[in-house]
């Protein structure tokens, strides 16, 4: 409370304090006013790390976008990348499947390559992270769900050049910063979070029952002129045939448990302060075996020794456990959801007797998908891996100014898979049982070594920073296996168990990077900003003459709020303008791509010797040019906008080269820098209060993105560059689908018609000769068959968003509190590989119940041609499967109640938070398959968007509490 | 202050200096060998050569799958698992994975020879002259294998036009280091590529040697033997007989060593009868080198494995095969009901290993050359043919139980000797890779071939049809820009 006489001439009153929003007051005949200041997060003095040093967020040249711990924390997922999803303008974090435990993909402005990594380099608390697959059997794993997501203070993304150029030959696809939590100086603070929920699969699709299986099975088999393939048997041995209807979905899909329990210590003195957690989480997936745990621990610890020197460390170890994988194989025979809904529907699960059912009833056996559950149940997948991540430092203030600091970082990761495959069922009874497996450990070390000198003279402020860094990354597996199992129960590969055993070592990872790096920020009046930023890489993995390559950023922003001329405008409150420029590289490509290399390999008994690698010893860096052009501000009532654009041209791409056969290269493909790629796009960042009162507050935070990725040329001679059902071509937006055309189902006839490449609309009828099965629509005359050469580019289908992003919202109402997280995602197209699969009539598996809709007289319209067995022609690849994969995802949504403070301190409590928390409620969406974002080919750049028998997203309910002592 | 700035300066330096050089220069592969050092001793130039080998033994390739496919499309196999769903109809799609495998283990194959071949000119000078001409020989064994099956999958067979002047596929006869447009050739006609296979094969025939100091090696390396039976084929497949006839003699003749009928006709196949005098040539696999579940002959073919193919009606009926006499030891011996849940089904019992999944690749056996011999030169005489009948016999005795053994009276005329030993060869070699070719090059026709269920009939494939050929994989076309021409269908 405080007193203030002030002249009546004096019509308005500006009230202001450091860190907060002012406030205007209109003065009136009233004389008692009360005023609340709210609480201002882009503050003054809030300070943004980024690289390898802070930096006033005022001073901040580049485009950088922060989401705080608490937006990441509690919810019902195992890694920070899936919680990350929607937070941050031009991010996107898609999550490609529901099985726990897979690889999530992100793509920062795009896709910054064609074939090399396009994902994020991940830096935690200054240690780069190992990320995506890590020496494992077949199934993918996703390495950060090592990281537990509620030890996480803030991300930051670094987008444009300014920002990450620091990071030089590892930024083209963006870096991610993560900075755990840390002690402050005080009393120590306990917490403890937890909660617990179920999940169930989000989503199901329907395929045929017993009864509706027999019918479309025969039907078909009769229109071609063949006998019954599809009956119901006697299963219980009383005579009499037993009509079965088995819902496989229903018999391997459960609703699953998720926990996750965590206590946190923080606190410190005036010399040490210490952060340290101990937490286990717990997600047993809605799939019957699929589940993941970690327990892990962290100590974030700083001490100033003395005057001069500051120590610390940061560490965490886990110990996280995957269940399953192996369901995820997804199209695979023992895969969920290719076992479930492709299963025959009329036959039983289990025999009268009670064990697993595994003959195909009356059924005319040409394909038998093994007995779901009982694969999901004999056989086991199970990779544990112990994970160290940690740095020491030490910081020593030279002189006014001028620090020295010396950091130590290490990754290192233990893996263990054990795979099972019984030999009763599915892949392991060809085998008559089968073990395998890898035991593989992945170290990275570097040392980073900085000299950082602050100052500030007058209304200069000066920031400059010189450094080293050097890396080193190596990974070793060993595998072993045996087949032929005597006794089930003994799984350890022996060879007394086994008739066979074998073992076989691996690398995984090995290469190394030394770098040097140099920048300075500048600002006078903190309204004119400069950077420039060098930083210069050799990577391992080049040949010696182009292993060095330099990646120079420089930046201006000008704080046109400051200027006199812009005080007038009072909506405005603060504006910053923007723009940077600068080359970034990409290092995600491969341990030695330029040495060309011989490997042995065995004919047999006899050791042979056959080229790995054809090598190319002129490959150099691929760089990454980037303008970007911003605006932050804050108008309004405290309405916080960052505006971005940029333009991204990325040449000398480094690709794994598809080339002919005929070159004899293996895998068909050489590595070479061909190409060029541009992403362009706009990014819009608000952050608005839309009520603040005592009781009610309600906030809304929206982003959104737009991006177009563009083939500006390709290799030597600019040649098509084909992956799944995409195509790279020069002028054309990058990954562009390339089919043929669908034209519908003939309503005269029931046949499939397609445009052939000039228009011209032909239909196929399998029932005819084979010269004469292919006739144009219009005159019914015999014409040459729809083929390859008859795709066509569809430029504006990708299977990159055009628009996406995510919205926030945050309510509170006196002690309740409610957020909001939608996510959406539009302009982009998935195809349909799963509706396709479940739609072929040259085998017996079980389908898709859309072939009820089949054309079944004249003048029926449909998009199902008439069925007839054997016939590959109307289901065959065409935009027929290609579907939008527009969507609105209300992704977390979460509700919580603060149990009042009066009432807590009786009891010694400081807060008490209880909630109940829905992740993947519900989604909007037309798209027909698994999921809008569900994605078969995992880290790919071509060859994205395609959907083939991924798990659906697990929809989790839970309730938690939060409580801190 | 400065002085611990300047120590530590000095410091950062020095190490640093060490560090980059640890993560940088002395950072070198372990699991492989840089290029230049691939031919610098006798035993890498060697072991190269065999890398060709190891080459054509790629599980989509000759390990087993090339000879399938060949019967897989014939009508003595039914693809009752679905596994090969429209390779076994004859309507493949042209962006089918078969034919893509096929053609870049072929190529890759041939790829290898020509750069193994070349790498032993450049460093002949580790090598004796004769060793030096031993090792390209077997290089262009390689070679000519790989293009003798690339040519019949993916083009029509030589006797499609009088001149075979038909396209064949592209011939490369050398070795890339880039992505050179060189590379980037048109196919060739048929008989280009026929006269490029004669002509490696008869340098092999010169150059090769009759045997290795082990008799695994001898069995699964290129001989003498290995290389004339194979031209014997080629000629076969030509129509040329007295070339064929003449080929197979040297080797019945033993000329390149001796080679023999077993006693029984399941004495060639199985563990432990891979190395006996009637294997000529091989590609051998064992428990860790093998094309695995899910493309090794014992799992396709045989009962307990996943068998996928199961012996057809057209082939142990007597009616729609001719020759096969109900108590024939083929049919006694190698053949069986498969177990539960394959009771109802006949598979062949020559691919029995299905625990190891080891079964050699049987691409050249004794019984071929006897056959070819006998049908080269039953055709190559005007009357019916005594020493025809003699290689006939060799082969059907040791088979036969209550039939009457063949002399010259049995057959009127000529063409009724050429028709039983055609007969005898589609049972004999039957499930070895032969079938769909012997048809197709004497311009016959594919018929009473089954569909999944065994009981359905295909639709006949006369000779010449678009669809009895493979077409050029998709994806080669288009990375070619229009230079490969797609088979005419797809």
């Amino acid at each position: 409370m405080f007193r203030l006489t002030v002249d009546d001439k004096i019509k308005t009153l500006v009230i202001s304090s450091l860190g907060y929003g002012q406030k205007e007051i209109a003065l009136n005949s009233e004389s008692f006013f009360a005023v609340r200041l709210l609480q201002q997060d882009g503050g003054l003095d809030e300070v943004v790390v980024v690289g390898y040093q802070q930096i006033a967020r005022v001073n901040l040249t580049g485009s950088v976008a922060k989401v705080s711990g608490k937006e990441i924390a509690n919810r019902p997922v195992m890694s920070f990348d899936q919680a990350l999803t929607g937070k941050a303008a031009g991010v996107q974090v898609n999550t490609s499947s529901g099985l726990v435990g897979d690889n999530v993909i992100i793509r920062v402005r795009g896709a910054a390559s064609i074939s090399s990594g396009s994902q994020p380099l991940i830096i935690v608390d200054g240690v780069p992270v190992t990320q995506g697959n890590d020496g494992q059997l077949y199934n993918p794993v996703n390495t950060l769900a090592d990281i537990n997501p509620n030890d996480i203070e803030s991300v930051e993304v670094l987008k444009d050049a300014s920002a990450a150029a620091i990071y030089g030959s590892r930024a083209s696809a963006g870096v991610i910063l993560i900075s755990t939590r840390k002690g402050q100086a005080g009393t120590a603070r306990v917490t403890y979070d937890g909660y617990v929920g179920v999940n169930t699969a989000s989503r199901r699709l329907t395929v045929l029952n017993g009864e509706q299986y027999n019918t479309v099975i025969n039907k078909m088999r009769a229109a071609a002129g063949q006998t019954p393939a599809a009956a119901y048997a006697d299963f219980n041995g009383d005579g009499t045939i037993d009509p079965v209807s088995t819902d496989w979905q229903d018999e391997v899909y459960r609703n699953g448990l998720t926990q996750s329990h965590q206590v946190g210590i923080s606190g410190g003195t005036a010399k040490t302060t210490f952060y340290a957690s101990a937490a286990y989480n717990d997600f047993q997936n809605y799939i019957i075996v699929n589940r993941q745990k970690r327990m892990s621990g962290r100590i974030n610890l700083t001490t100033k020794a003395t005057n001069w020197l500051e120590t610390g460390m940061t560490m965490q170890y886990s110990q996280t456990t995957s269940y399953g994988l192996g369901s995820g194989t997804g199209g695979g025979l023992s895969g969920v959801p290719f076992g479930p809904l492709t299963a025959y529907p009329n036959i039983p699960v289990y025999t009268a007797n009670g064990s697993y059912y595994l003959g195909s009833g009356g059924n005319t056996v040409f394909n038998n998908t093994p007995n779901p559950v009982a694969v999901q149940n004999l056989n086991n997948d199970t990779r544990q891996t112990q994970r160290l991540i940690g740095s020491l430092y030490g910081e020593a203030r030279l002189f006014k100014g001028l620090k020295f600091k010396s950091q130590f970082n290490v990754d290192q990761l233990m893996g263990n898979t054990e795979q099972y495959w019984d030999k009763l069922v599915g892949d392991g009874s060809g085998l008559a049982g089968l073990a395998q497996t890898v035991n593989n450990r992945t170290y990275v070390w570097s040392w980073t070594n900085t000299l950082n000198y602050m100052a500030k003279f007058g209304e200069h402020d000066i920031n400059v920073l010189a450094g080293s860094e050097y890396t080193r990354r190596r990974g070793y597996g060993a595998y072993a296996f045996g087949t032929t199992i005597f006794d089930s129960l003994f799984r350890q590969i022996d060879a007394a168990n086994f008739a066979s055993v074998g073992a076989q070592n691996f690398t995984t990872v090995n290469n190394g990077l030394a770098s040097y790096f140099g920048g300075i920020n500048y600002s006078f009046k903190r309204k004119y900003i400069a950077t420039i930023n060098v930083r210069g890489d050799a990577y391992s993995g080049f040949g010696r003459d182009n292993r060095w390559g330099y990646f120079p950023s420089a930046a201006l922003a000008w704080r046109i709020s400051q200027e006199k001329f812009m005080q007038s405008v009072t909506a405005i409150q603060d504006m910053k303008l923007r723009v940077s420029y600068g080359l970034t590289g990409n290092s995600n490509i491969g341990d030695f791509p330029s040495l060309a290399t011989f490997a042995p390999t065995q004919y047999a008994d006899i050791p042979s010797l056959n080229l790995s690698n054809p090598g190319n010893s002129s490959l150099r860096w691929e760089k990454t040019a980037q303008l970007d052009i911003g605006v932050d501000m804050t108008v309004g009532k405290n309405i916080q906008i960052v505006l971005d654009y940029y333009n991204k041209k990325s040449k000398d791409l480094i690709l794994a080269n598809p080339v002919l056969a005929t070159l004899g290269f293996p895998g068909n493909s050489i590595i070479e820098n061909v190409g060029q790629l541009s992403n362009t796009g706009f990014e819009i960042g608000i952050n608005m209060p839309v009520i603040s009162k005592k009781d009610f507050n309600w906030d809304i935070n929206f982003n959104g993105a737009w991006n177009r990725s563009k083939v500006i040329s390709t290799n030597s001679n600019n040649g098509d560059i084909f992956g799944g059902n995409s195509i790279v071509r020069p002028g054309y937006n990058m990954s562009a689908f390339f089919l043929i055309r669908w034209a519908g189902v003939n309503p005269s006839n029931g046949l499939p018609m397609f445009y052939d490449k000039d228009g011209v609309r032909k239909q196929y009828d399998h029932l005819q000769p084979a010269a004469s099965r292919w006739t144009k629509v219009d005159d019914g005359s015999v014409t040459t068959a729809i083929t390859a050469t008859d795709r066509v580019v569809h430029n504006d289908k990708t299977p990159y968003p055009k628009f996406l992003g995510g919205l926030t919202q945050n309510l509170r109402y006196k002690q309740f509190d409610l957020s909001i997280d939608l996510q959406y995602s539009f302009g982009a197209y998935l195809y349909n590989n799963t509706l396709q699969n479940l739609m072929v009539t040259t085998t017996s598996r079980n389908k898709s119940d859309e072939l009820l809709n089949e054309w079944a007289k004249p003048g029926d319209q449909t998009d199902v041609p008439r069925l007839v067995w054997g016939d590959n022609q109307w289901w065959q690849t065409s935009t027929r499967w290609l579907e939008k994969a527009d969507f609105v995802r209300i992704r977390n949504l979460q509700l919580g109640y603060n149990l009042p403070a009066q009432l807590l301190s009786k009891i010694s409590i400081n807060r008490l938070r209880i909630y109940v928390q829905a992740q993947n409620l519900y989604t909007f969406t037309g798209y027909k398959g698994m999921d809008p974002e569900a994605n078969s080919n995992g880290n790919v750049n071509i060859g994205l968007g395609i959907d083939s028998f991924r798990p659906y997203l697990p929809r989790t309910i839970t309730a938690g509490v939060n409580v801190g002592f | 202050m400065k002085k611990i700035f300047y120590s530590l300066a000095v410091l950062v330096v020095l190490t640093g200096t060490a560090c980059q050089k640890k993560v940088t220069d002395d950072v070198v592969p372990n699991d492989r060998l840089s290029n230049d050092l691939a031919f610098s001793s006798a035993q890498k130039i060697e072991n190269a050569v065999l890398g060709a080998y190891n080459s054509l033994q790629n599980a989509g390739f000759l390990s087993g799958r090339a000879l399938l496919y060949v019967d897989l499309q014939g009508e003595d196999v039914f693809d009752k698992g679905v596994f090969f769903g429209d390779a076994a109809r004859f309507n493949m799609l042209s962006n089918n994975g078969i034919p893509a495998a096929v053609w870049t283990a072929g190529y890759d194959a041939i790829l290898t020879s020509n750069r193994v071949a070349e790498g032993i000119a450049a460093n002949a000078s580790l090598l004796t002259t004769q060793k030096a001409s031993e090792l390209t020989a077997e290089c262009r064994f390689v070679r000519a294998v790989s293009n003798f099956y690339l040519v019949n999958f993916f083009a029509q067979p030589y006797v499609f036009t009088a001149d075979a002047s038909h396209k064949g596929i592209p011939i490369i006869t050398k070795s890339f280091s880039t992505s050179t447009p060189e590379a980037n050739q048109p196919r060739s006609t048929v008989k280009q590529v026929y006269d490029l296979i004669i002509s490696d094969l008869t340098q092999a025939i010169r150059d090769l040697p009759q045997a290795y100091t082990s008799t695994y090696a001898t069995k699964t390396r290129a001989t003498r033997a290995a290389a004339a039976s194979l031209l014997a084929r080629v000629h076969l497949y030509r129509a040329d007989y007295t070339g064929a006839r003449d080929a197979a003699k040297r080797v019945i003749d033993g000329e390149f060593g001796t080679y023999a009928l077993r006693p029984t006709p399941n004495g060639a196949f199985g563990p432990g009868n891979y190395q006996t005098t009637e294997t000529v040539w091989s590609i051998p696999n064992n428990v860790n080198d093998n094309p695995n579940t899910n493309a090794a002959l014992p799992q396709h073919y045989a009962g307990n494995g996943r068998a996928d193919l199961a012996v057809s009606r057209s082939f142990t009926n007597a009616a729609t095969n001719t020759y096969f006499a109900a108590d024939d030891r083929r049919r006694t011996q190698m053949l069986a009901a498969g177990p539960a849940p394959n009771t109802a089904f006949t598979f062949t019992t020559k691919y029995p290993d299905v625990a190891t999944r080891a079964d050699w690749a049987p691409v050249i056996r004794y019984a071929e050359v006897l056959l070819t011999y006998a049908e080269a030169a039953a055709q190559a005489a005007t009357v019916v043919d005594a020493d025809a009948v003699t290689k006939l016999n060799l082969v059907r005795d040791r088979s036969r139980v209550s039939a009457p053994a063949y002399t010259v009276a049995t057959f009127p005329t000529k063409a009724a000797l050429v028709a039983a030993i055609l007969g005898e060869r589609r049972i004999e070699l039957a499930f070895e890779g032969h079938r769909l070719w012997d048809i197709m090059r004497v311009k016959g026709t594919v018929q009473n071939k089954y569909d999944n269920d065994g009981v359905s009939l295909l639709p006949a494939q006369p000779f010449g049809a678009n669809k009895s050929i493979w077409p050029i994989p998709q994806a080669e076309v288009d990375k070619s820009r229009g230079v490969l021409e797609q088979n005419p269908g797809y």
